[in-house]
């Protein structure tokens, strides 16, 4: 495509296959939304409190206080914090299993170091001692120092200390550092339990401290050891939208988040044995693509198309194509079940955290790696036999992305625009130098899911081109990320010509695309080590730089967590669906009011479900950031 | 105060300053005051590049002002800060176009103020190649004319062409430092304004060779953007309304290096602080992404495509090899490579050390080169070089090829102990790099003194002999392939020559034989190798395999060419052609003008404006960019005549192929000393009637043609 795809093409996609599911009575999640519609007030608002039985207690004007007296604001509170609370404890658990993997490493093993460099950086970090030992010695060393980041009995998260001096003293004096990232959780628990917290206050900071957990701490975690294991990410060029899966081949989607999984379906895939099978059974090939962010973890480190983002995951199936749909954890619809067998797809679950009926379970472990993912993919390339080819319809949209921007990746791509007659290497310094020219008006980190309350793709793609037209560069990951690559927002031809003279100057002389690609929603962490080294790099705090986050079709409680951990961090952060607050207006102040987490870590949220308005707002606070620093 | 602050203040003072000069000028001369610039197509070329209009008025340039004012927007974005760039460029190009009003010369040595269109045209092709490998525009004044001069020198030794405006000019002339085109220093003018003039030959650049049309502002830019090398180096201090200037330099892709420190923003690759003035260079050449092609020749002068055009007077000369009254000559032989000793250089006969100053002395130099892809057909290609290679030491002129040579060496170079072995040296240091792929061994041998010359000297013009005859049999039936040439493609991406032995190509610089070699040294270079089949019409030179030829590597910009027509599908040009010719109505004829023409023809234009009816890859039916040694081909225009029907040419290019041209009309008319019957400047300029009458005086043959079948 030599323009960007729009989003009604993307629905007209949808409403093919959709039409391909009537013909054989799949579901869908357009209907089971309306199946839904209207949802339950109290639940939207937050004011229903079901932690004990004696309720559940509903707020109203009527009934002000639930039957322990809690009103309406410790109610929601606590809610809150229960919600970031699960989806802190679903990231750190997913960094936990790297944790576990890095511990399994051998030369000759399922699992390697493939970024030995990382791996001794971060060990001199953590003062754990490198010189005279085996890489995997250390590996091992390391990976037990980082469980214990879960459970040690004393002290502060290890990578707290990788953030600027002044956010370090903030959370200090805010009481925010972050314990064992389990205790965190625990107290999170704890403190919601029947009888213990109703103060708004001490919730929102619990609500800040556990999600500084997960993304000072098992995200961070999940991120940098899944580099030292896989490889830290470097830009590549790859493609994406569901024109990737080959009518010729077997396609084998990969789904979820763990890359462990992934990693090794991708290795199986070009095996020669498993070719020349697929062959036999009258396929050209193997195609591996993959949804939501797995897709993200193998585009950027082998650059597996993307087929598409947490709304697209029926559609794979409902192309009549996917020989096997491959999952881990989280963001799965246990939908797939069912729909899977609407077609010939088999439907494969591999954790025993994900566990989900209708599906063949393979239990994968890291020992038995290479035989469960071998197994795996020749489950798939059989069953290409059994495809129905009246019921295949895979629609022609296919765009060009360019991803893999970790830190490291994006340090590499300014040293290519420094002078070295005048620059030092290895800085955010020509970012700076352009942010503080007027060049760059900002940045924006755009993250999170989809939701069908929001139209969806919708938000995060008119929200990215609003934001490129006016000269501010976007760092994505997750299913954002995603939707920026369906558009073709990740191709670097293609998408510098939407921007403002600023931004496609950038593009031209660094050869990037206006939205950078950092990975998978764990790898939100890689956000926050970039905004502390240009922190760091511009003596400037977080919370005035000209730089917002933004979530405008977030879902999962995991976003909660982070955009707590953003907010934390000193970015402010824009949402574009109210995370179920709206009940409380103190819970709201504190949030979003000038005398509420503000005042700790000097960012707040901003909610706004109009969405043009929402990306006027995220201009306005840069604009407003830029003028106070006199740039 | 922002950066686009500034940008806002001097734009907004420099368009105040236009206003008014030209409020002022209209009440002098009044509204119709006819404004231009010398010697170009484009009117002002800037304000025609960006607007696609041709103001040639006061009156017309008033109303411009208001489309200026349009670009003057001021929101906190680049593109408005851009734009206000290109607004300040626009109202300096007004200002200094005033310069020039009722005929005045507003520039005088050393400065040049607005250079002519057949400047840009000679520029292409060193630029494609290499040879000036970018453009430096210097503005200010340097902390000290002896670091003005340090940093001009720096550029020079690396051939890169340098423009000077402001303060630097002084100082290189307080420093005795010698400017000029031919030393590829050029004082544009004194006042900032002054800039515009290197600016309008980057707008004409993307007019000329990349077919960008006036008024495509967006694609003017990123032509400059992607394919024009400049750069500025701004000395401190930077007023706003050099800062406006800037930005308009960094709209065309041209980054500012400067050494102000005081309010000013840093933008990667684009605006530069470097206080120390020696990196100037270092700095400039990463930030634009300038690329040296670097010889290392171990002589004790520097090399420098930059010296190619110095002249070494009598006064300065230590010694002169002139071949026009001893015997000299100049021979690329191919040898048994076991029997080359690779970089052996003899000198044979006295050194310099040895003559007096002045003398006039017999020298020949015989490069015998070999290798297992080594063909004798590439000796000429490598000989033509040999002029290019000695004139870029500097210090040195040569002239002339084979035995008709003249070199002189400076008194400065004796001095520094530039010795004939170092001849030598550069020559073998040349062929080994250039002809790498042909060439494994090779070995120079200079032989001084008349006796031992005069016997070489008849060897050497047999085999010279020998190499014509074969010339004169070469011709288009003769080979069974033709060669593409797409190396001006860095300017010019849709133009595609097509080389054959009778058609050189348009700039004068590849020969078939000279395809045929670039073809061997790079296979995957811009000289392709175009079968000669399936010929669809012999006398237009139609062949289908040209065809796809052309369309492949104009990557589908053009469908068909012919080789011979000038109007069924001619042959297009990138723009650094060294002809044009365009049909003349009245006598049924053709007139062919060259760059080194500035006169009028007798079709109403001059060589800019017919050059500006084609280039950058367009096809326009009866004009077409051609070499001068494709005149005196039989396939010259073969489909519409033959060579018969020029009916005018200037004298001075009438001297360069009278023989050649003489002898083809001898063969295809019968007609003896045709270019006697060719009409040139001292017959007419304008008139076509007088065309007429001085051709049907002299019974042109053109009188008997049929009428061209337009």
């Amino acid at each position: 495509m030599d323009r960007l795809i729009t989003v009604e093409e993307l629905e007209a996609a949808t409403n093919s296959l959709l039409e391909n599911g009537k013909k054989v009575g799949a579901d869908s999640w357009q209907q089971r939304v309306k199946n839904q519609t209207p949802h339950c007030g109290f639940g939207e608002a937050g004011t229903c409190c079901r932690i004990c039985s004696m309720g559940p207690c509903r707020i109203t004007p009527k009934a002000p206080r639930g039957i322990c007296g809690c009103d309406v604001h410790g109610i929601v509170g606590r809610n809150f914090l229960k919600f970031t609370a699960g989806g802190a404890a679903a990231h750190s658990d997913h960094g936990r299993e790297i944790m576990h993997t890095l511990h399994q490493t051998s030369a000759d093993g399922n699992y390697q170091v493939k970024d030995p460099d990382k791996l001794i950086r971060i060990a001199k970090e953590w003062g754990v001692e490198t010189e005279g030992k085996d890489i995997y010695e250390l590996a091992h060393e390391m990976a037990e120092v980082g469980l214990m980041e879960y459970g040690k009995p004393f002290g502060y998260q290890n990578f707290l200390k990788r953030a600027p001096e002044h956010t370090q003293k903030l959370w200090e004096d805010a009481e925010l550092r972050p314990e064992a990232i389990d205790r965190e959780i625990s107290r999170s628990l704890h403190m919601t339990h029947m009888g213990c917290s109703s103060l708004p206050e001490a919730l929102i900071q619990q609500s800040l401290r556990v999600g500084l957990a997960d993304g000072w701490g098992g995200s961070m975690m999940g991120t940098e050891f899944s580099d030292v294991l896989f490889g830290t990410p470097k830009p590549i060029d790859t493609t994406a939208n569901i024109g990737v899966m080959e009518k010729d081949m077997v396609n084998i989607i990969v789904h979820g988040h763990d890359p462990s999984l992934s990693e090794m379906i991708v290795y199986y895939a070009n095996d020669p044995e498993m070719i020349a099978l697929a062959k036999s059974v009258g396929a050209k090939g193997i195609n591996i693509a993959g949804v939501c962010c797995t897709a993200n973890e193998v585009a950027m480190r082998h650059g597996i198309p993307m087929a598409g983002n947490f709304l697209s995951q029926e559609n794979v199936v409902l192309t009549g194509a996917c020989e096997a749909i491959v999952v881990d954890v989280q963001c799965i619809f246990p939908a797939l079940g069912p729909l899977s067998k609407c077609f010939h797809t088999k439907f494969v679950t591999t954790s025993p955290i994900a566990r989900i009926p209708d599906s063949e379970f393979v239990q994968f472990s890291a020992e038995t790696a290479g035989e469960n993912a071998k197994a795996i993919v020749k489950m798939a390339v059989e069953n290409f036999v059994n495809r129905k080819a009246e019921l295949v319809n895979i629609p022609d949209q296919k765009t060009n992305a360019r991803v893999g921007y970790s830190v490291e990746a994006i340090v590499k791509v300014l040293d290519g625009v420094a002078n070295s007659q005048v620059d030092t290497f290895g800085t955010t310094k020509p970012l700076l130098e352009c942010v503080t020219s007027g060049v760059l008006r900002g940045a924006v980190a755009m993250v999170g899911c989809n939701n069908p309350k929001i139209r969806p793709d919708y938000a995060h793609i008119e929200l990215m081109k609003k934001l490129i037209a006016n000269d501010i560069i976007i760092i994505v990951s997750g299913c954002s990320a995603q939707a920026a690559a369906k558009a073709g927002l990740l191709d670097p031809v293609v998408a510098k010509e939407y921007c403002g003279a600023g931004l496609k100057r950038v593009c031209e002389l660094a050869n990037i695309p206006p939205v950078l690609h950092m990975g998978s929603c764990v790898d939100i962490s890689r956000m926050l080590i970039l905004a502390s080294e240009l922190s760091k790099d511009s003596g400037i705090p977080i919370s005035q730089l000209p730089v917002v986050g933004c979530a405008p079709e977030w879902m999962s409680e995991k976003a909660v967590s982070i955009g707590n951990y953003v907010v934390a961090t000193g970015l402010d952060t824009f949402l574009g669906v109210d995370p179920y607050v709206k009940g409380s207006s103190e819970i709201r102040d504190w949030l979003t009011g000038e005398d509420g987490i503000n005042k700790w870590v000097e960012a707040n949220y901003v909610v706004e479900t109009d969405i043009e308005k929402l990306g006027d707002k995220m201009i306005e606070r840069i604009e407003a950031k830029r003028a106070a620093l006199g740039i | 105060m922002t950066l686009f602050e500034r940008v806002f203040g001097g734009n907004d003072a420099v368009y105040g300053l236009t206003v008014s000069a030209v409020d002022n000028a209209i009440a002098q001369y009044g509204e119709s005051q006819a404004v231009s610039f010398p010697d170009t197509a484009y009117a002002l070329p800037c304000y025609f590049g960006v607007t696609g209009v041709k103001v040639t008025t006061l009156g017309e340039m008033k109303a411009a002002l208001d489309v200026i004012k349009s670009l003057m927007t001021r929101n906190a974005r680049l593109n408005d800060a851009f734009m206000s760039g290109v607004a300040t460029a626009l109202c300096a190009e007004f200002i200094e176009a005033l310069k020039y009003l009722n005929g005045a010369t507003p520039y005088e040595m050393p400065c040049y103020g607005h250079l002519a269109d057949a400047v840009i045209r000679n520029l292409g092709v060193p630029l494609v190649t290499g040879d000036i490998p970018g453009v430096a525009v210097i503005l200010g004044e340097a902390p000290s004319a002896d670091e003005a001069v340090e940093l001009v020198k720096s550029y020079q030794a690396q051939g890169i062409l340098v423009t000077l405006v402001g303060g630097v000019i002084d100082q290189l002339e307080e420093k005795g430092f010698k400017t000029g085109d031919n030393v590829r220093v050029i004082p544009l003018g004194k006042d900032v304004t002054a800039v515009i003039h290197v600016v309008s030959v980057a707008v004409r650049a993307a007019l000329i060779f990349g077919n960008i049309a006036g008024g495509d502002a967006a694609g003017l830019m990123k032509y400059t953007f992607e394919r024009v090398p400049a750069f500025v180096n701004a000395f401190k201090p930077l007023d706003d309304v050099i800062v406006a200037c800037g930005a308009g330099a960094i709209a065309l892709g041209f980054p500012v290096i400067t050494n102000e420190t005081e309010n000013i923003f840093r933008v990667p690759k684009s605006l530069i602080v470097q206080e120390d003035v020696s990196k100037f260079n270092a700095t400039s050449l990463e930030a634009r992404d300038i690329k040296l092609k670097i010889t290392k020749i171990d002589i004790p002068v520097s090399f420098a495509s930059a010296f190619e055009g110095e002249i070494i007077r009598r006064g300065d000369m230590q010694i002169e090899i002139d071949g026009s009254r001893k015997d000299c000559f100049e021979l690329v032989t191919t040898t048994d490579p076991l029997e080359i000793e690779d970089h052996k250089i003899v000198v044979e006969g006295p050194e310099l050390d040895e003559f007096e100053v002045g003398s006039k002395i017999s020298v020949s130099y015989t490069i015998e080169v070999g290798g297992k892809n080594m063909q004798p057909d590439f000796e000429a290609v490598m000989e033509r070089k040999i002029h290019s290679y000695l004139n870029c030491i500097e210090g040195v002129m040569h002239t002339g090829q084979r035995d008709m040579i003249r070199i002189r060496i400076s008194k400065a170079d004796y001095e520094a102990g530039f010795r004939l072995k170092h001849i030598g040296e550069v020559l073998y240091a040349k062929i080994k790099s250039e002809f790498e792929a042909v060439v494994d061994k090779c070995q120079v041998k200079i032989v001084v003194g008349d006796e031992a010359n005069k016997v070489l000297r008849a060897h050497a013009n047999e085999v010279f002999n020998k190499r014509d005859d074969r010339l004169r049999t070469m011709t288009d039936e003769s080979v069974d392939q033709f060669y593409t040439c797409t190396m001006c493609q860095a300017f010019s991406p849709s133009h595609v020559c097509i080389v054959t032995p009778e058609r050189l190509g348009l700039c004068g610089a590849v020969s078939w034989l000279d395809a045929k070699a670039t073809n061997e040294l790079d296979p995957t270079g811009p000289c392709q190798i175009v079968p000669k089949t399936n010929c669809l019409d012999e006398k237009m030179g139609r062949y289908v395999d040209v065809d796809e030829a052309v369309n492949k590597y104009s990557h589908g910009a053009l469908e068909h060419v012919t080789l011979y027509s000038l109007f069924q599908d001619p042959m297009t040009s990138c723009g650094c052609f060294e002809c044009i010719c365009g049909v003349e109505p009245v006598s049924m004829g053709v007139v062919i003008t060259c760059r080194e023409h500035p006169g009028m023809t007798p079709l109403g234009m001059t060589f800019s404006e017919m050059a500006s009816m084609t280039g950058g890859g367009v096809q326009t039916p009866g004009f077409m960019g051609h070499g001068k040694h494709f005149i005196s081909s039989h396939k010259f225009i073969a489909a519409e005549g033959g060579p018969g029907r020029i009916v005018w040419l200037p004298k001075l290019l009438k001297d360069q192929i009278r023989d050649h041209l003489d002898a083809t009309a001898k063969e295809m008319y019968g007609v003896d000393n045709f270019t006697d019957m060719i009409a040139d400047e001292t017959v007419c300029t304008e008139d076509p009637e007088q065309l007429l009458a001085f051709l049907t005086e002299v019974g042109h043959p053109v009188l008997s043609m049929e009428p061209f079948d337009m």
